[in-house]
């Protein structure tokens, strides 16, 4: 059982990275991860427990220009169902049409699916393929200061993050993908939901003529973090989507991942599973 | 008096039988109003909690709990040394609720407290310290077995190496065990030189059958009370009330008449709750040390590592057949991993050899089986008590023998299959037997044949998807099981003013439907609608005595308790009657409430009004009956032969797979099955029964895995460990077919474990069918598959062994 020492829930993001201020905080958003974990014992409340869903700056998913901005506190149900995402970013409502289950992905958020930082993580990869920044604010001095970095750097290892600790994640922004823009996600576990991911691809660029440029590749739990994928990416750069393309590249895809053997499955079975998949996944963008 | 009332009444005959009627505790589950022992407090209560070893084989050194009594709210802190005694609970009595001197696996209860809640007495554990030397892991059953393997269960000794004069006894806890064995059975009929020598053909394989759990929703728990004169009220998900009375008597050393045992609502039992288990003995240590009731419950994550396991096995099957067809010879070897303490999982044994021995006709049958310590998890009983895993081997190696001597498997099965009348080597008489009608609708209803064929043929055509379809049949008891001295269950019927009755069974409900299945048979005999029922049947001191919930028996025996105590009733009823009506009991009859003409369904009187007459006017008499039924089967000899059930229960499944050959993923598409169930009695309440059975069949056989690694458990929780949800679960087509048991309760079997068993077996098969690949050990998860699909997958070999 988790004891409490202090609980707040400001109103307003000033007073949230005011009261972040010190450090000894621990954010609360859908409490998805940090129950089951603080329960676990893997995670300590730290002295306040600070929970974040009443301030309106986090919320909402909005155009912005050439970005689409996903406020932190967007659950996995708000995201699959709204207008914007659906209409320019449907690689993400795959994402998140196999992520958990309903009672699930009312609760759990975009922000917290990012902060947990689990190499499994099922919003991340889709995110690293459509080149996703996330958005940090923090109160050095007596202001509010904000910045931003490429999610691709974002990730340390497992459960850890460049976010310091007096940082909060406000939102999450994806360029509005060009025109030919392809991409897609795969999800493999052993049933249809509620699963954590054995492995996870994602796929994206533009497809112009038979040809892939701009090519981002993403794989999920087969490394301490998501990763970007450089040499398959370059092994598919500029290629004409072809069989022996396709064989080639996911060849490239088995010999770049480092995964783990764990409850999930072995590192062989994932390695097989990598080459396997993106080998499918390429076909079907080859036949679309 | 107006013209209607003159017209006689006539009452149309109807009747509940097999009718789709609503479980009478639907209401209350559905709404949540159900009460169960999770929701049940009482004042002055206190909370109990365990502390477990989180070793897996060790020396206890010494325990420190002086911190934890000083823990504001903590009411009591017990070890071994402070129940001087303790009795050796469990099947074999080789453990102690409370260890003594040494931990033999993670989940080992060390010590325990009382507290004024669960967080002080969660609190209070962490204090508790206990230091330890730990000792070499068996963490599988073929070590356990090597010359010279540490032994789980030597002579007890103290910290310091001194023998530890226990008490005397001649129980395993006390003196300890020279190896390993924890139990062995043998087992022959026919020999099975003499069928090997007529053989045309010999196959031999060995099957790895893993840990599963009974994961039921309720987690275990229990509300243990003394009275202030010393007598004991426990609230208890028991699965058998009466034995565990007798028992808790003996481990409180009281006279079992001071045990009262209720049994609130059940969130799942499933076999799980047919033992008594440390943590509710520790309960009742705490209650009589606190003076206080004290409540125990388990976490999730407790119930995973505390809770008794589906017995894994390692199995080495020998089967002949000749070239016409006929089965000749069969030889099975098994070594059961029995866990560091023996619970009932040790005795599947006892239902393996029947399916081994009479599942088919076999001429010569040859079984021997060890169950032997290890420090894993210890086994219990699950639904279908060995015979998933029997029926795994056997029914590949009929198809693999069908394959052989190139005969459809459906016609080899048939060829072997039991008929009504037979008496098998091992004495079991099957008076009633749709065994045939069950195989051939189910392939018929299927397409099996055809698809068969089909699949075969198209297993290299290009794509990554293969279809596949495979069947597995199986005979289970179904008329009860004469373990005990009994295997009755007796009934008291009441009848009230207004013609309601009051069933009291000793029968227990543990969401089998059984209160709903016992009106339906009572309201059949007193024509009475199921509205008029009561059923009282969760209270020893209330209720007649049963044996429990095991063995499928319930509907059977309780069934026909009921039905005794209903026509008792009823003879009683009409004997008034005719004689107030100056009519022949014989033409009388009870129907719609009323007492009627037999042969015209003519209304005489009111039902309720007899019976207030009967009470209040004419002899001051109420009706009230019981009855015991006591099934006519027989023990089992020495050499575990004869007719242990009154009946037997067959089914033929037939599974029907799509596996991606890219990711070595199963789906399960349909299950097409046939159960002869002797006849359907609530056909919501039976359909409800074999769709459950089918989902828990389909997680041992795919997705659902206790992982233990020398003795660890790895996978604790639902993330991990998987259930099979809801879209995973196929399509299903189920056949009932009625062979009208001559000593079943209007003519039916029991059926409760029976869905369970075959899916495994079959799904082997259809993977087989689909893709050419034999699986030889569960489940059938993607990786598995996989790497057997692609040559990754080393052959299993276990060379049979039996213990001198
Ligand atoms: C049954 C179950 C199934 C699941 N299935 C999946 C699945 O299929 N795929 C998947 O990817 N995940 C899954 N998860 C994990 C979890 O639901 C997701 O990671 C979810 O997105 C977490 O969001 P949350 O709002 O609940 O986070 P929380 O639990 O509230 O927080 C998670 C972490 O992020 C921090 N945090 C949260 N918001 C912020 C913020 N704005 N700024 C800084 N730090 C923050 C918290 O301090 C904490 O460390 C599952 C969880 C459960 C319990």
């Amino acid at each position: 059982m988790t004891e409490l020492k202090h609980y707040f829930a400001p109103t307003s993001l000033d007073q949230a990275v005011e009261c972040l201020k010190d450090g000894d905080v621990t954010i609360l958003a859908g409490g998805t991860d940090l129950t089951p974990q603080s329960q676990a014992g893997r995670v300590k409340i730290k002295h306040t427990l600070m929970n974040v869903r009443h301030i309106p700056q986090l919320s909402g998913i909005t155009l912005e220009g050439r970005e689409i901005r996903i406020g932190a506190l967007a659950t996995i149900t708000e995201i699959m169902e709204h207008p914007l995402v659906k209409e320019h970013l449907p690689v993400l409502v795959e994402a998140c049409d196999h992520f958990a289950s309903d009672q699930i992905r009312n609760a759990g958020t975009i922000g917290g699916n990012i902060c947990n930082a689990s190499p499994a993580g099922d919003t991340l990869i889709p995110l690293l393929v459509l080149n996703a920044s996330v958005e940090l604010a923090s109160m050095p001095e007596a202001k509010l200061y904000r910045h931003s970095m490429p999610l691709s750097t974002f990730f340390v290892g497992p459960g850890k993050t460049r976010k310091s600790l007096c940082e909060l994640v406000t939102c999450v922004r994806i360029p509005v993908p060009a025109e030919n823009h392809v991409a897609r996600f795969y999800k493999h576990g052993t049933r249809p939901a509620l699963d954590i991911s054995t492995i996870s691809i994602g796929v994206a660029g533009t497809l112009k003529d038979g040809v892939m440029s701009n090519v981002r590749v993403a794989f999920g739990a087969v490394a301490p973090t998501p990763v970007r994928a450089s040499q398959t990416e370059q092994a598919l750069e500029g290629q004409r989507l072809d069989a022996a393309t396709i064989d080639k590249v996911a060849a490239v895809a088995r010999d770049e991942v480092k995964p783990i053997d764990d409850v999930r499955a072995t590192a062989w079975y994932r390695k097989e599973m990598i080459h396997n998949i993106t080998k499918r996944i390429l076909s079907h963008v080859a036949q679309a | 008096m107006n013209v209607a009332e003159k017209k006689p009444r006539i009452i149309q005959p109807d009747s509940l039988i097999g009718k789709r009627i609503q479980k009478m505790d639907a209401p209350e589950k559905a709404s949540g109003r159900t009460r169960y022992i999770h929701d049940i407090n009482l004042s002055g209560q206190l909370h109990g909690k365990i502390l477990r070893s989180g070793r897996i084989h060790a020396l206890i050194k010494s325990i420190d709990t002086s911190a934890a009594k000083a823990l504001p709210g903590v009411h009591v802190v017990i070890t071994a040394a402070d129940i001087p005694d303790q009795r050796p609970i469990g099947v074999a009595k080789d453990h102690f609720p409370l260890k003594v001197g040494r931990v033999r696996s993670e989940r080992d209860e060390i010590a325990a407290v009382a507290a004024e809640s669960e967080e002080i007495a969660e609190a209070a554990l962490k204090l508790i310290k206990v230091e330890y030397e730990d000792l070499p892991v068996i963490g599988n059953p073929e070590d356990a077995i090597k010359p010279g393997a540490p032994l789980i269960h030597p002579e007890p000794h103290g910290a310091d190496g001194t023998h530890l004069h226990l008490k005397q006894g001649t129980s395993i806890a006390h003196k300890g065990k020279p190896d390993n064995i924890a139990m062995r059975f043998d087992y022959a009929h026919g020999d099975v030189v003499q069928g090997e020598a007529a053989s045309d053909v010999v196959v031999e394989d060995t099957f790895k059958l893993h840990y599963v759990t009974h994961c039921c929703m309720g987690v275990s728990g229990m509300i243990a009370e003394f009275d202030a004169s010393g007598n004991v009220l426990m609230y208890s998900n028991t699965q058998v009330p009466f034995l565990h009375k007798r028992e808790f008597a003996e481990y409180l050393n009281i006279d079992p008449a001071r045990i009262r045992i209720i049994q609130p609502p059940i969130g799942g039992g499933f076999g799980s709750k047919l033992d008594i288990y440390p943590f509710e003995v520790i309960c009742l240590y705490l209650a009589r040390a606190a003076r206080r009731p004290v409540k125990m419950l388990f976490t999730r994550e407790e119930e995973f590592l505390a809770s008794p396991t589906r017995q894994p096995v390692l199995l080495t099957l020998r089967s002949g057949c000749k070239k016409d067809g006929t089965l000749t010879f069969r030889q099975v070897h098994t070594l059961h991993d029995n866990g560091a303490y023996t619970s009932w999982g040790a005795t599947t044994p006892f239902v393996m050899m029947q399916t081994f021995s009479s599942l088919y006709r076999v001429p010569h049958c040859d079984y021997h089986t060890a169950a032997v310590y290890t420090n894993n998890p210890y086994a219990g009983s699950f639904r279908g008590y060995g015979n998933l895993q029997a029926t795994f081997a056997i029914e590949q190696h009929m198809d693999m023998l069908a394959e052989k001597i190139g005969m459809d498997p459906l016609e080899f099965r048939i060829k072997n299959a039991q008929d009504a009348g037979e008496v098998t080597g091992q004495g079991m008489s099957f008076k009633s037997c749709g065994f045939k009608d069950c195989i051939t609708t189910a392939a018929t209803r299927s397409d099996f044949s055809r698809k068969f064929k089909e699949n075969a043929a198209n297993r290299n055509k290009p794509g990554n998807i293969r279809r596949g379809i495979g069947m597995a049949s199986m005979l289970h008891v179904g008329g009860g099981a004469k373990i005990y001295p009994s295997d009755g269950c007796g009934t008291i019927l009441k009848m009230d003013d207004f013609a309601n009755v009051t069933l009291i069974t000793g029968a227990s409900e543990i969401g089998q439907g059984s209160e709903t299945v016992l009106s339906q048979l009572v309201c059949e005999e007193l024509g009475l609608p199921i509205s008029a029922v009561t059923v009282v049947n969760n209270d020893t001191a209330i209720t007649p005595w049963d044996v429990g919930v095991h063995a499928s028996r319930t509907t059977f025996i309780a069934g026909n308790s009921a039905i005794g105590a209903a026509k008792k009733a009823k003879a009683k009823i009409l004997a008034v009657a005719a004689k107030k009506y100056e009519a022949a009991e014989s033409d009388l009859d009870l129907r719609g409430g009323f007492v009627i003409q037999a042969a015209t369904g003519e209304a005489i009187v009111e039902l309720s009004k007899l019976l207030r007459n009967l009470h209040f006017q004419d002899k001051a008499e109420l009706v009230m009956t019981t009855f015991y039924y006591e099934p006519p089967s027989v023990h089992q000899d020495k050499g575990f032969k004869g007719d242990v059930s009154a009946a037997y229960a067959w089914g033929t499944q037939v599974v029907e797979v799509e596996v991606d050959t890219d990711t070595g993923f199963v789906k399960l598409v349909k299950v097409t099955g046939a159960h002869d169930v002797g006849r359907v009695l609530n056909r919501l309440g039976i359909e409800g029964q074999i769709e459950g059975g089918v989902v828990m069949g389909q997680g041992y056989a795919f997705t659902e895995d206790l992982m233990i690694e020398n003795g660890v458990m790895k996978n604790p929780n639902f993330r991990d460990y998987k259930l099979v949800t809801a879209p995973e679960i196929p399509e299903m087509d189920i056949a009932f077919i009625e062979s009208m048991d001559g000593e079943g309760p209007q003519g039916a079997k029991g059926v409760g474990e029976a869905p369970a068993i075959c899916m495994a077996a079959a799904a082997a098969n259809a993977i087989a069918n689909a893709t050419g690949t034999r699986m030889f050990e569960l489940p059938f998860t993607p990786e598995k598959v996989y790497r057997a699909l692609h040559g990754q997958t080393p052959k299993l070999y276990w060379k049979p062994w039996k213990a001198e």
